[in-house]
């Protein structure tokens, strides 16, 4: 309860250091979540274009973003 | 560096990064080693430690004191959103194996989930430990050893056992003691 409370003190906390590193580390998870996911889909046989479609993304993007890793 | 450390002085070690990581620090300090030399049940460190006046909750307390959040890794970040970040990684794992975070590009390119670092004291704390080691004449690096090389080191923990009357010279004298007890 003591630590919720905190959790939820930091959350709404003004402080653009603590705020801005949170969004960051953010970008960080999803991009790796992002890439677990792709890699999966094109294992599974998804073309870029279903990807694409459920990320709601171009395809473009996701194409250009993941070709480069062997996907 | 550790091929000659003994079992529980690797667990110390292992320890030391977990205990960082509970109190969401950016890198392993020497208060985090000094609080784990207290875990492995076998560590003769932890009786020297008691005999001196030490005891664990003290250790304990002030490594909480010191814990700087500062630098917070990325769990403790994720963690102001509300997000665990080891109950995410926990179901991706599930699904994608161990480390599977890690493996990915963002995840290598950020130190972003699992290892923490050891700061500067710490790992000289470490490497001292060695050279206690050598100077006892022994073989292998025991978590004594690791006591010792915390009093020799600048760091956090030589500040908590110095103010406690613990100094460098008494604990090598009862370091090479036990020895010779057997």
């Amino acid at each position: 309860m003591a630590e919720a409370t905190a959790v939820a003190a930091a959350a709404s906390s003004k402080d653009p250091h603590v705020g801005l590193a949170a969004v960051a580390a953010l970008r960080a998870l999803q991009e790796s979540l992002e890439e677990l996911q792709v890699g999966n889909a094109r294992a599974q046989g998804w073309s870029w274009a279903q990807i694409a479609g459920v990320l709601q993304v171009s395809k473009q993007a996701v194409h250009k973003k993941y070709r480069r890793l062997g996907y | 560096m550790f091929e000659r450390f003994t079992v529980t002085a690797r667990q110390v070690v292992v320890m030391a990064q977990e205990d960082a990581r509970e109190r969401r620090q950016a890198e392993i300090r020497t208060e985090n080693l000094l609080v784990s030399l207290y875990i492995p049940p076998d560590g003769a460190a932890a009786d020297l430690l008691r005999r001196a006046g030490v005891e664990r909750e003290v250790a304990e307390a002030e490594a909480d004191r010191r814990a700087q959040t500062k630098g917070v890794p990325d769990a403790g970040k994720l963690a102001t959103l509300g997000i665990d970040l080891d109950e995410v990684r926990r179901q991706v794992e599930e699904t994608f194996g161990p480390g599977a975070l890690e493996r990915t590009q963002a995840g290598r390119q950020r130190r972003l989930f699992g290892h923490i670092p050891f700061d500067p004291a710490s790992k000289k704390a470490i490497e001292l430990s060695l050279r206690e080691a050598l100077r006892l004449k022994h073989k292998e690096i025991r978590s004594e050893h690791i006591l010792l090389g915390l009093l020799h080191a600048e760091g956090g923990a030589r500040e908590i056992l110095e103010s406690r009357g613990v100094t460098l010279d008494a604990m090598r004298a009862a370091v090479a003691s036990l020895e010779e007890a057997g």
